[in-house]
């Protein structure tokens, strides 16, 4: 077996030192400064992700009108927030919104990785880009839900939204029962990215 | 496309065996250096002192040679101890480094 593989009881403490060895002589070398790598991070913890799509949706509940803009012109509702630029740039201008309602639950799959819309929900999670999930998410979403631990009633219609890199759609789930007392901030903990896939719907906490 | 640098090397890794963990649409770090090494790679290639690609063939294949070595248990897996070895390997092979210097620097 390869030793450097061996197993060390320090390697936590031994990996951040590595690390911290390698960041020390890239700036001295003046590869990078000690702000590049704050400046990577920022884009994925304070710009682009899930929180985006968590405000547009408590947004979208706290306002009727600003619901039914998003879905009609998702891109022009939007911009009407004070979110990161890009959101309504380049990545973001393909976006749709369908909302769920009492008849009906959307489901978005996607069978190209690269239309995922990301700016919104973040990182797709590993099952997303499954060759199974998505073709039988197509085929028989009802069960396929279900497993998710989603039990839509017969009743209610499932509609499957198929990304590509023309639209990417994401899910406006239902404001749950017992929320009207909630802040836009307090709503925003309670979307997640799978409720906004439409593989879960948003539960009063 | 027009697209941020940061989002297309993401979006490029989704679904291939070296996708990075993520939970919760946010990708997870379980401590700073993971963090940092995570953000070097990104601004190395981001500046195009090695190409992404050059970057991942490191990163899969310092993934497989990890799995070859633990076939049963894989308790002491950790995704950015891999990352970090292939980081090193990519900025050597590409000149950015050499591999005394950072020898050296470790040893410090």
């Amino acid at each position: 077996m390869d030793d450097r593989f061996k197993y060390r009881d320090d390697r936590e403490a031994y990996s951040a030192a590595r690390v911290r060895a390698l960041e020390a002589l890239l700036i001295k070398k003046g590869v990078i400064t000690d702000k590049s790598v704050d400046t990577v991070l920022d884009f994925f913890e304070t710009r682009m992700g899930p929180f985006n799509g968590a405000k547009i949706v408590a947004k979208a509940w706290s306002d009727p009108a600003f619901k039914d803009r998003l879905v009609a012109d998702t891109p022009k509702a939007i911009a009407e927030l004070n979110l990161p630029e890009g959101m309504a740039g380049a990545e973001g201008e393909h976006m749709r919104a369908v909302a769920n309602g009492p008849h009906v639950h959307n489901l978005i799959i996607c069978t190209l990785c690269s239309c995922y819309p990301w700016p919104v929900l973040g990182l797709p999670p590993y099952w997303y880009k499954d060759p199974t999930f998505r073709s039988r998410a197509a085929r028989e979403p009802r069960a396929v839900l279900k497993e998710f631990g989603l039990a839509v009633p017969d009743a209610v219609e499932i509609k499957v939204w198929d990304s590509s890199a023309q639209i990417r759609w994401f899910v406006v789930p239902e404001r749950p029962a017992g929320t009207e007392h909630l802040s836009e901030m307090e709503l925003e903990a309670l979307i997640t990215p799978e409720t906004m896939m439409g593989v879960a719907v948003a539960k009063a906490s | 496309m027009l697209t941020h640098y940061e989002g297309f090397a993401m979006t490029e890794m989704m679904g291939k065996p070296d996708n990075p963990p993520r939970a919760n649409g946010s990708l997870c770090f379980s401590s700073e250096w993971e963090r940092t090494a995570f953000g070097m790679a990104l601004a190395l290639a981001k500046q195009g002192y090695f190409e992404w690609d050059d970057f991942r063939d490191e990163l899969i294949a310092e993934i497989k040679s990890w799995e070859d070595a633990h076939p049963v248990d894989r308790s002491s897996w950790n995704y950015y101890d891999r990352w970090l070895a292939a980081l090193e390997k990519a900025a050597v092979k590409t000149g950015v480094l050499d591999a005394d210097e950072i020898k050296a620097a470790f040893a410090t």
